[in-house]
């Protein structure tokens, strides 16, 4: 270990000797992700991407030689304070991940701080727009994002009116407004809004309203422990037109619950590895190194760990004002789609995919 | 849909979800009147029932298959366990608390219902359970009212619980001991009544249609989890309160008021989903001032 460490800080100040010449050198890379607490298994899903990519860059020669520095966040935004300090100071070129949007926002600063380009690869909330110090960019997209995919999907299948359900909590409440605030705007007719209690079984007198309204299309933006029942009372009730939900709903226990009613629900969905063309590869290798399947976002960290690496051979060099420069014009094509930046650096176009129940599990809708 | 039949189907939909509520309050409003006490572990009793009645449906699938036979079976099964259950918890729970004050026995509820909730939480991993019998979609239209097959024989279900009850208080020796019990428990001791017995049988009762209205709710719905009965033990109490509790006709009349109050703001103009428990609570409250003691409820004479 200590020897892999001074090999790394030796190739890192030759690195930055030679920042500019198209000679080998050895790049770290801070990986800012929970690895203990409750979302330690989608952490270390992160981290194992990461690995995956810097394999692949290895091999595939191209002169820099990539290893990682995992810092612990914990999902805590206290804890990510500590580990981002630690990681700024651990001599890495930039950072890639950022699982909870909580333990996130506190790190743009101290990362801003040390000039390190910070590649965002799960955390979305769009309170990391505004906090963001220039250095980082957002790979994944945000519920703004959501919208604006729903409303392209809806203007295309011709659905003119909607019912949008939510049950007023803080995360379907924002995204059912939003829709609500986009589809008015369009042209659309909100016909029916409605807010239900989490938890309460029973939806009939919601269905009832909806089915007078007789929307072309119903939207739920909840999540799954509610959305089945709902999608199956509202089925039962009568209503024939289309059901969406939101990126909160896209389990396969939304399928369960539902049952048969579930047949024909879109749901639309970060991009994950078994809906993504390209992404065969990318799931069989992890299968074969970590023995385990890629979940929700090993794709997309992935994309990330590239387009860093992408940025810096583009940059010449681990400069940093350099690779955010080279960031903010990337136009790279990775397993979630392409990849450029709005001037927020946030994405550009939505990753956000649309996947359609079928025979009770979700397929890739055409 | 017209404005007629949109309030018709509402009208449906208010006593479907009326019959729940109706079948907890019951267990509520007897348990009061028999012991005074506020059993806050009630509505986990329900969810309790509901989890039994989907193990009793799994039991008894191979022999009847999950149609609407085994359904049947998987409701009695549940109405047996968990009224044995609930006399179980009142046993080891409540009864040693009878002669405590009110308050340790109100808080001995409450930890009952904590040790139910966490002890399925625990046992099921938070989970959200399908359960899925067999009942199909079908159903009658009358026009363009839709009631399926399920909302008739879960509102009959309910009504021949309920008058299987109102015939068990009115007519049976055990009733009448139960209600020899609730207007004077000291009395009916001296009577000759064995009042331990008595408050037994009302747990068993009280707990068994709970444990219907569980497995009803689970087949009806087709999801259960641990929480499930912390919503509707919330509204079965208000249904109670608002029939006047301790009154049996009273709960009955309570759940389906709370039923029709709810289908129906869902759908008046300015209300909506969104303020209809803002709502149906109002109700509550203009009901306990201008009649405290409930629709149905005696007022209770205190002499000095």
């Amino acid at each position: 270990m200590k020897l892999t460490m001074t090999s790394a800080l030796a190739g890192l100040t030759l690195a930055l000797a030679l920042s500019t010449a198209t000679f080998a050198a050895d790049i770290k890379i801070g990986v800012l992700v929970p690895t203990t607490g409750g979302q330690a298994s989608y952490g270390q899903d992160m981290a194992n991407a990461v690995q995956l990519a810097m394999d692949e860059l290895n091999k595939a020669g191209g002169g820099n030689t990539y290893s990682m520095v995992v810092g612990d966040d914990g999902c805590d935004p206290q804890q990510a304070v500590n580990a981002a300090t630690k990681l700024a100071s651990s001599g890495i070129a930039g950072v890639v991940g950022g699982y909870c949007s909580g333990a996130t926002i506190p790190t743009l600063k101290i990362f801003g701080d040390a000039k390190l380009p910070f590649i965002i690869t799960a955390a979305n909330s769009t309170k990391l727009i505004p906090a963001n110090p220039g250095n980082a960019f957002m790979i994944n997209s945000t519920g703004n994002d959501q919208v604006a995919k729903a409303i392209d999907v809806w203007k295309a299948k011709g659905v003119k009116s909607l019912a949008i359900v939510n049950e007023g909590d803080a995360y379907s409440q924002d995204l059912a407004t939003l829709a609500q605030k986009s589809f008015t705007e369009g042209g659309g007719t909100v016909a029916d809004f409605e807010t239900v209690n989490h938890g309460e079984q029973d939806f009939s007198s919601v269905v009832t309203k909806i089915k007078a309204a007789n929307p072309d299309a119903v939207f739920w933006t909840a999540y799954d422990d509610d959305g089945g029942p709902f999608i199956k009372q509202l089925r039962e009730g009568g209503y024939q037109g289309a059901i969406y939900v939101g990126d909160g709903s896209t389990s396969t226990n939304l399928l369960k619950l539902a049952g048969d009613a579930s047949e024909g629900v879109f749901a639309f969905s970060s991009p994950t590895a078994e809906f993504l063309p390209d992404a065969k590869a990318f799931a069989d290798a992890y299968q074969a190194k970590f023995n385990v399947a890629p979940s929700s976002y090993g794709p997309l960290t992935y994309d990330g760990m590239k387009l860093l690496a992408d940025a810096i051979s583009k940059a010449g060099g681990t400069d940093s004002a350099k690779v955010i420069d080279a960031l903010s014009k990337e136009d790279y094509k990775g397993l979630a789609g392409e990849i450029s930046f709005r001037p927020d650096h946030t994405l550009a176009r939505s990753n956000f995919i649309v996947i359609e129940a079928k025979g009770g599990a979700w397929a890739l809708a055409q | 849909m017209t404005l007629t039949t949109i309030l018709l189907q509402q009208l449906v939909n208010g006593l479907v979800l009326g019959s729940f509520y109706a079948l907890v309050a019951l267990g509520y409003t007897m348990v009061f009147g028999v012991v005074k006490l506020l059993n806050f572990a009630h509505g986990d009793l329900y969810m309790v029932g509901a989890f039994i009645g989907l193990l009793a449906l799994s039991l008894v699938a191979g022999a009847v298959g999950t149609s609407w036979v085994g359904v049947g079976l998987a409701i009695l099964l549940s109405m047996l366990a968990v009224g044995f259950f609930g006399v179980f918890i009142e046993r080891i729970a409540y009864a040693p608390m009878l002669k405590a004050p009110r308050l340790s026995i109100l808080i001995t509820a409450l930890a009952v219902s904590l040790v139910l909730q966490n002890g399925v939480l625990s046992l099921t991993g938070g989970q959200v359970m399908p359960f899925s019998p067999k009942l199909g979609f079908a159903g009658i239209n009358l026009g363009d009212i839709f009631i399926n097959y399920k909302q008739i024989a879960l509102a009959g279900a309910a009504a021949v619980l309920m008058l299987a009850l109102e015939l068990f208080v009115s007519r049976t020796q055990y009733g009448r001991a139960m209600r020899a019990v609730s207007v004077d428990k000291d009395m009916s001791e001296l009577m000759g009544i064995d009042v331990n017995r008595i408050i037994a049988v009302t747990f068993f009762v009280g707990t068994a249609l709970a444990a219907a209205a569980g497995t009803m709710a689970g087949a009806y719905y087709g999801s259960i989890w641990y929480f499930m009965g912390f919503l509707i033990g919330l509204k079965a109490f208000t249904a109670a309160v608002i029939g006047g509790i301790g009154s049996i006709p009273g709960a009955m009349l309570g759940g389906l008021v709370l039923g029709l109050l709810e289908s129906f703001g869902t759908q008046i103009p300015g209300i909506g989903s969104a303020w209809k428990d803002v709502f149906s609570f109002s109700v509550l409250i203009l009901v306990l001032v201008f009649k405290p003691t409930g629709l149905l409820g005696k007022s209770e004479q205190e002499r000095m």
